[in-house]
């Protein structure tokens, strides 16, 4: 088995379980927790709420938005940037198809990649740059926020530099790299892109039971 | 660990239901929060950003509760045990510094509610006797007198007899039989009794039947400013017992935002059971008799006027359209300050932080934030409060700034402006 | 404490992770079979010659045998039969006279060869590769120097603990993100144009290229964004960046480097110059790289040429210069770091380095005899 083999198959086999089970097994353990029935009477719907909170916090306020306009462009940029990426890269829908035997959707067009690259890299950037330079930053963040951060973009870089193609090594380098990160994710902040869900639809809920529509 | 640390963190972390491990779980430590805490915008220091304050909660949750804990455990990647030193460090971060206005939760994109937070990690710090001074003399107060200012019913009765002379209108004490019990602040009772006057004149004229009740007259709920859970309930229970030994049909909170969402939305789950009756915010109540046509607006109040709006009653109370329906009716000349509504600014001294005299200062600096947004409208003679303890802190504040602008409740304005038969 | 051990973690686990990417890296170099033809490459066709024709000479290797293998740091091949050895020297010779030969390329200018390319390639070849190098280790060299002989510029007059503001969050993120992009930038360009002297003795040449490979990629993909942060940068920092009558006097007293005091306002004479390099060479930098990131857009030869010239004399002279920057900024004097981590600097700093900005945001005067000294606060000293 060559180490290219290797690392797309049981490597990268082992980092998806981890990555499955144990994301599994936290987001079923938050919800397991459970919380008492509230019993006040209600004025809207929880569930309603739920969703709403959901797709409000999508989007900034516009009071605030004046403020860290550079952050949200940021953080907006990295994460749409990244899910193109992710999703709808030729390599990787490349893979996908391999690795489920079904034929999934087109790629986009190479420059369409180097834009959606271009855009999250700035993005990620900002966000971190953001990070270690505000005084706030500095006091709230962590060291699981920095290695995250460098993960991802270690991953992001490896797979930019694989661009070409040409080279098993380099493709070797980003897939080692998503392995690691895949089983770094569950125990991580990184979490938050399903964490997210419960969270805001808690507070989506408790609003909605009060019939508000903030 | 200290016998303190080891309350503390065993209630901190029964109060951790799923909701807040979501909350705790989902926090990208992104710091948008920081812009939206008054404490934060007035002194600019980092130990103000709202998600900052939870930070022994979030440890005691890491280290004892979340899922996968015992693989990162492991690796040595769990935080510390927190220690009483800890604990007390952030003590007034816990207590002076979070109104519970929930502003940062509006910005936050993951939408963690903060303020609930804050008010489990109090259930922990109270467990443990980790309380500001101020706030264990208000509960002392209470305990004694069932009012975090000492207000007796006697003094209640005082108040009633220099109303009733001034209005020439009834206003009935402890009587059954009746549709609406009303409760009062004590700030109210102490500072503006014209509230009293003012139910008696507009539910005359709605042909409303309420009464006060000498055994539950105070709404102030200082169980749980502090986060002390059981006195919080046996504070609802008063009432509850009263209204439903009256057999009211509504129980009518006054203007002040925390005690409305102490028995309306916290009230049944404290004494874990549905009430008997309604409860009823008077603003709402106003609103719905102006609606039914039963206190028809008369001549409207002609100063330049602008509303505050009370985090509580707004923004977590969810009485965002009635406010401005009333004033519309009641005022000729209202305008709205820039940010207003469900985003507006709190004003410092909600979540038993006026009741705190260390944070008079940080509550101060705040309070000027808000004052600079009220100065920005130009020529404002008049901020209607629709709650008592707002109320309060611009009195405190506007003196302590020598600002002169005038200071009403909603319920006062609107027993001003009736029309007149 | 508490941020040590944080630091130490996080140190360790990306260690962990470098040092995994980097055996994968070297191991898969090991394997012959790593190199096969970009993805996009058209495919050869099967008949298209005689395999082996070539024998087993690269390309590379047999334009390198014409031009006589001189300096080339490649093997030498052993001569091909019935080919004169000086025969590039030759047809070089043939070429200046400017014979016309019957070509339809306008590029190539009805020339078999282009000649200005041959100039082209001594220019890169005799001068940038080698004096690149120079400039750099030079430039480490006097730092090093500077250090052991001036040492740490400290705060003479000791930390005061109060602080003033100096760089909004905005100016900071301005900073770091031209700073971020410009070190991916430089690293991924010196490993393109060093590359070959530089680490292919060393890694041997399938790492070289792999690391060139990656390094193409990402210094194109990065380009865009050095741009951006490149136009943002400029933007934001010009006020205050413009020259004024102090720097003068800043630069008779030799910028205080050396000992002395040179008054300065926000910036001094040696960060306003700074400022206009980045500004000047960067946009030449961005101007050239994307002529040669997009070189359809002119099929002037002469212009691709002076572009990487230019492209990589501005490369250098920017690393050059920042490290100096970076120096400066951080290790080297005390207290500059603040200014763009935390965006604010001890009062004593902002006395000693930017006295007139001082005492323009202050409204105070700096006494440079007593003042500063008799201000210090030992407490806030490190
Ligand atoms: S709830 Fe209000 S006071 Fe508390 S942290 Fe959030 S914004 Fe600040
Ligand atoms: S805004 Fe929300 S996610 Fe961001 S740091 Fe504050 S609490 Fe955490």
């Amino acid at each position: 088995m060559t180490l290219l083999e290797f690392v797309e198959g049981p490597f990268f086999y082992f980092s998806a379980a981890v990555f499955i089970v144990a994301a599994l097994w936290r987001l079923v353990g938050i919800i397991r927790i459970g919380r008492k029935k509230d019993i006040a009477p209600a004025r809207g719907s929880a569930v309603t709420g739920f969703f709403k909170g959901n797709l409000r916090h999508f989007f900034p306020r516009g009071l605030f938005a004046q403020r860290t306009w550079m952050h949200l462009l940021g953080g907006y940029g990295f994460h749409l940037g990244l899910f193109a990426l992710l999703l709808f890269a030729a390599p990787h829908i490349a893979f996908a198809e391999r690795l489920f035997g079904i034929e999934l959707w087109p790629a986009m067009p190479r420059w369409a990649f180097i834009i959606a690259a271009e855009i999250s890299f700035a993005g990620l950037i900002v966000l971190w740059v953001r990070r270690f330079s505000d005084p706030v930053m500095r006091l709230i963040s962590d060291w699981d926020d920095h290695v995250g951060s460098w993960l991802t973009f270690l991953v992001m870089l490896s797979g930019c530099l694989a661009l070409q193609e040409a080279h098993d090594s380099l493709r070797i380098l980003h897939m080692g790299l998503v392995n690691i990160w895949l089983i770094y994710f569950p125990f991580s902040r990184l979490m938050h892109s399903f964490t997210f869900f419960l969270s805001r639809g808690a507070t989506g809920a408790v609003y909605g039971r009060k019939g508000m529509n903030p | 660990m200290t016998e303190a640390a080891t309350t503390a963190v065993n209630t901190l972390l029964a109060q951790t239901d799923s909701d807040i491990a979501s909350y705790l779980e989902a926090c990208v430590h992104c710091g948008e929060c920081a812009e939206a805490c008054h404490f934060y915008q007035a002194t600019k220091d980092p130990k103000h950003t709202p998600t900052y304050k939870l930070q022994p909660l979030v440890k005691a949750y890491k280290r004892h509760k979340a899922p996968l804990r015992g693989v990162l455990s492991i690796l040595g990647l769990t935080p510390p045990e927190v220690t009483e030193d800890e604990l007390r460090e952030w003590e007034p971060l816990v207590y002076d510094s979070c109104t519970m206005c929930g502003r940062c939760t509006l910005v936050c994109p993951m939408g963690i509610d903060i303020a609930g937070t804050i008010r489990k990690m109090r259930e922990g710090y109270a467990a443990a006797g980790i309380v500001p001074e101020g706030l264990t003399r208000a509960r002392e107060n209470v305990e004694r007198t069932s009012s975090p200012m000492g207000v007796t019913a006697k003094a209640l009765l005082a108040q009633v007899k220099r109303q009733k002379a001034e209005t020439g209108l009834e206003i009935p004490v402890d009587q059954d039989g009746v549709d609406y019990l009303a409760i009062f602040s004590s700030h109210e009772i102490m500072a503006s009794p014209e509230i009293i006057g003012g139910y008696a004149k507009i539910f005359k004229k709605a042909g409303v039947t309420w009464t006060l009740s000498t055994a539950a007259y105070e709404a102030t709920n200082v169980g749980v400013q502090i986060g002390f859970g059981p006195l919080a309930r046996d504070l609802v229970k008063r009432i509850v017992d009263e209204a439903e030994r009256l057999g009211v049909k509504y129980v009518i909170a006054p203007e002040c935002g925390h005690a409305y969402g102490a028995i309306r939305w916290a009230g049944p789950n404290l004494i874990g059971r549905p009430f008997k009756f309604e409860v009823i915010h008077i603003v709402e109540l106003l609103d719905k008799l102006r609606r039914e046509g039963k206190i028809p607006p008369g001549k409207k109040d002609s100063r330049k006027m602008t509303l505050h709006d009370p985090c509580q009653l707004i923004r977590r109370g969810g009485v965002l359209k009635e406010p401005r329906r009333l004033l519309s009716d009641s005022a000729s000349n209202f305008v709205e300050m820039k940010g207003a509504g469900i985003a507006n600014l709190c004003c410092g001294g909600g979540g038993g932080v006026s009741a705190n005299e260390r944070a008079e200062e940080l509550r101060l600096k705040a309070f000027e934030q808000k004052l600079k947004q009220i100065d920005d409208i130009g020529d404002i003679e008049t901020i209607v409060i629709p709650c008592a303890n707002c109320r309060g802190v611009f009195e405190d504040g506007l003196d302590e700034y020598e600002s002169d602008y005038e200071v009403i409740g909603l319920g006062e304005l609107v027993a001003e402006t009736l029309r007149e038969d | 404490m508490k941020n040590f051990r944080r630091f130490i973690r996080t140190a360790v686990l990306l260690t962990g992770v470098l040092m995994l990417s980097g055996l994968l890296l070297a191991d898969a170099a090991q394997a012959q079979s790593s190199v096969r033809p970009p993805g996009q490459a058209a495919p050869l066709e099967e008949d298209s010659g005689p395999s082996n024709a070539l024998g087993g000479a690269s390309d590379a290797d047999i334009w390198r045998q014409i031009r006589g293998a001189e300096d080339m740091g490649g093997p030498d091949l052993p001569a091909a039969p019935g080919r004169n050895v000086p025969l590039y020297e030759d047809l070089m010779r043939e070429l200046q006279g400017g014979i016309a030969g019957g070509t339809s390329s306008t590029a190539a200018n009805s020339r078999l060869i282009q000649m200005l390319g041959e100039d082209w390639r001594h220019i890169r070849r005799d001068y940038i590769l080698p004096y690149a190098g120079w400039v750099l280790a030079g430039v480490l060299g006097l730092l090093v120097v500077f250090r052991l002989i001036r040492g740490k510029i400290r705060i003479e007059a000791g930390r005061s603990g109060k602080y003033i503001p100096r760089f909004s969050m905005a100016h900071r993120i301005a900073h770091w993100y031209l700073a971020a992009s410009f070190i991916i930038m430089a690293i991924t360009g010196l490993i393109i144009l060093l590359g070959r002297p530089l680490l292919a003795p060393y890694i041997g040449k399938d790492a070289t290229a792999i690391m060139a490979s990656a390094s193409l990629q990402g210094h194109n993909l990065f380009g865009p964004v050095f741009i951006l942060a490149l136009l943002i940068m400029i933007f934001r920092f010009m006020k205050g960046n413009f020259f004024q009558w102090a720097d003068l006097k800043w630069i008779l007293k030799g910028g205080g480097l050396l000992g002395g005091h040179a008054s300065s306002n926000h910036y001094n004479f040696g960060e306003k110059t700074w400022y206009w390099i980045v500004v000047i060479v960067g946009l030449i930098m961005s101007a050239t790289g994307m002529l040669l990131l997009f070189p359809w857009v002119t099929d002037v030869l002469a212009w691709h040429q002076i572009s990487t010239v230019l492209h990589a004399g501005g490369a250098i002279l920017l690393i050059a210069i920042a490290l100096g920057h970076a120096y400066v900024g951080s290790i080297g004097m005390e207290g500059s770091i603040d200014s763009m981590l935390r965006g604010e600097v001890d009062e004593n700093w902002a006395k000693e380095h930017h006295d007139l900005w001082y005492e323009e945001v202050t409204g105070k005067k700096v006494d440079h005899k007593t003042g500063a000294i008799a201000q210090a606060n030992p407490e806030a000293a490190e």
